[in-house]
């Protein structure tokens, strides 16, 4: 019996023992001391304004000087104000209220930046740095309805920088169905190229996928002209559109039509997508573009192209995929020409480390047939990319990679290692 | 033996108040778990929301309750309790993939703006009741009388079910 009691008193000291331990800090402290250095510098930021103001306001009843308010106040030690921010409730006064409140215009700017290496095994490749592009992003309400959009870049190029005007957009939006825009746009074909613009930051990878790279003539990257988008009732498949008319591609065909239509006849681009609110993180849609191309050298051609996409936007993982097929009926001949490509995206944030790191791997694919006429610079491509992306920060990331990639029927495969620094500001 | 029996047995009555002891805060921590209510501006034309259309309108997809009353999204600074459960029950995001979000959002000129940041629930509830088309996530315990607050999936804070805690 005196048995049994001691076994019950061992039991008993060893669960309030292992009951009493301390609870593990959490994996991931160290952003959590991030997280609340961050709100004791908003804190004091916000004390130092709100004293500011009070001492204006005081200022300005007694008439007394400034110097002299400065003189009397009396400065907040550093480490007391979030002390008491965090303790006490902080009721919102009718200048919080107002600076709630949207003012118009009210100009938000965001850049985005990158640093590139790469090194490459293919003949007369040369490795080393570049800038990638400097990104500048506008954004600004104009009233409760109207908003403006705007983004530039800068590229680096041998005799200096490029300049585009890459979106300028201004909208009007009637409501969550309807929402009419006028611009310069990334074309709403498939996902990427609405999905990610111009900051390397944003996507996952280093570099797009050959068949909506900057720059690139599988897809019309830009589209000028006008576009109505937004919700289609639908409940919990959560249908969008977009329906755009403009001037696509210019004679050159990488190039939008920025100073006119190459041609009298308009482009259009219709999609549809479905964001099912069962499955939070998933997408699919398709998308049709129609256009007349006037090349600078080469038939006069009807290009259709049709495209569609599966993509699930979490982290745990992240998946991508999108098809695409161009299609040119020669305007004289009738001859027609299928182009296809395609690109699989696999991604995944590994929980340990803080969520800091995401290896992926991408694989592409594109098929031009050889008597196509306008594509001079698609060739055929069947490509790996195996790379991690670590974020230093929230607001900035290192991202490695290595590609193997074979452009053409028959040339040899090349092996790339391409490292990219990526940040926005 | 009779005295050893008294000993080991009080010697086990102590061990076990000291268990319960050692768990009562785990019980008081349970104890302590609130709801958080979503409360928006006495105009707004809505009483319900599921949990996928509350996520649909803080996710900004969303952007309007009715032609003329736009969405007007107010969120608590880091490493508030309430903002933890939007966090993790509506966006399903760590504070950095919410952060990122919101950056590609506006970039991909989808929102004008994030959500407006307010630093406490008093705040919060000055600024849903003074911004038409304002939605804010409170504390249910720090609610003001007469303040609109949402069902959610059917049910309002404190009813089983509810799913923001």
């Amino acid at each position: 019996m005196c048995t049994r009691w001691l076994a019950l008193l061992v039991f008993s000291l060893g669960s309030s023992a292992l009951l009493a331990q301390p609870t593990p800090p959490p994996p991931n402290q160290e952003q959590t001391m991030q997280i609340l250095l961050d709100r004791i510098q908003q804190l004091e930021k916000r004390v130092s304004e709100l004293e500011d103001h009070k001492r204006k306001q005081s200022a300005a009843q007694t008439g007394t000087s400034d110097s002299q308010t400065v003189a009397e106040s009396t400065p907040v030690p550093a480490n007391a104000a979030p002390a008491q921010a965090l303790h006490s409730e902080h009721p919102a006064n009718t200048t919080e209220i107002r600076e709630m409140q949207v003012h118009y215009p009210s100009l938000q700017i965001r850049g985005f930046g990158d640093i590139d290496f790469s090194a490459t095994d293919q003949k007369g490749s040369v490795s080393g740095f570049d800038l990638g592009q400097f990104v500048l992003h506008l954004a600004s309400p104009l009233s409760e309805k109207v908003s403006y959009f705007g983004e530039v870049s800068f590229t680096a190029q041998p005799s200096g920088y490029d300049l585009q005007v890459e979106r300028t957009i201004i909208r009007y939006d009637y409501n969550d169905y309807f929402k009419m825009s006028f611009g310069k746009y990334h074309t709403p074909i498939g996902y990427w190229n609405t999905a990610f613009h111009h900051g390397a930051w944003l996507q996952t990878t280093i570099s797009r996928p050959e068949m909506v790279k900057i720059g690139g003539t599988f897809t019309p990257i830009h589209f000028v002209g006008l576009l109505a988008e937004g919700n289609l009732p639908s409940g919990g498949l959560g249908l969008g559109y977009s329906v755009g008319l403009g001037n696509g591609r210019s004679s050159i065909l990488s190039k939008a039509g920025d100073s006119g239509d190459s041609n009298d006849n308009r482009a259009w681009v219709a999609s549809v997508f479905a964001r099912p609110a069962r499955f939070y993180g998933l997408q699919f849609g398709g998308s049709v573009y129609h256009d007349k191309l006037s090349p600078l050298q080469g038939p006069e051609l009807r290009e259709w192209i049709t495209s569609a996409h599966l993509v699930w936007t979490k982290e745990h993982p992240e998946f991508l995929a999108e098809f695409s097929n161009v299609h040119h009926r020669d305007i004289q001949t009738s001859q027609t020409f299928n182009n296809q490509a395609f690109y699989i995206q696999v991604a995944y944030r590994l929980p340990w480390l803080e969520n800091k790191w995401k290896p992926y791997y991408r694989f592409e694919y594109i098929h031009k047939p050889e008597s196509e006429p306008v594509l001079s610079d698609v060739s055929d491509l069947v490509g790996s990319t195996f790379g991690v992306r670590y974020d230093i920060t929230n607001y900035a990331a290192f991202k490695g990679e290595y590609r193997n990639t074979r452009h053409g029927i028959n040339e040899p495969r090349v092996n790339g290692v391409f490292l990219q620094t990526a940040f926005t500001f | 033996m009779t005295a050893d029996r008294k000993i080991a047995s009080r010697a086990a009555w102590l061990l076990w108040c000291l268990c319960l002891f050692s768990l009562q805060p785990l019980a008081f921590d349970s104890a302590r778990v609130v709801d958080v209510a979503v409360v928006v501006h006495p105009d707004t034309p809505v009483t319900n929301l599921t949990l996928a259309e509350a996520r649909k309108v803080f996710l900004g997809n969303r952007q309007y309750w009715s032609t003329n009353i736009p969405v007007v999204l107010l969120i608590r600074a880091p490493v508030a309790r309430e903002r933890n459960v939007v966090l993790k029950t509506i966006y399903q995001m760590s504070e950095s993939q919410f952060k990122q979000y919101w950056i590609a959002k506006i970039f991909r000129a989808e929102a004008a703006s994030a959500p407006k940041v307010v630093y406490s629930n008093d705040m919060a509830n000055e600024l849903v009741t003074a911004i038409p088309g304002a939605i804010a996530f409170i504390d249910a315990r720090d609610v003001r009388s007469g303040a609109k607050v949402l069902r959610v999936d059917g049910y309002l804070p404190g009813e089983p079910g509810y799913p923001l805690r």
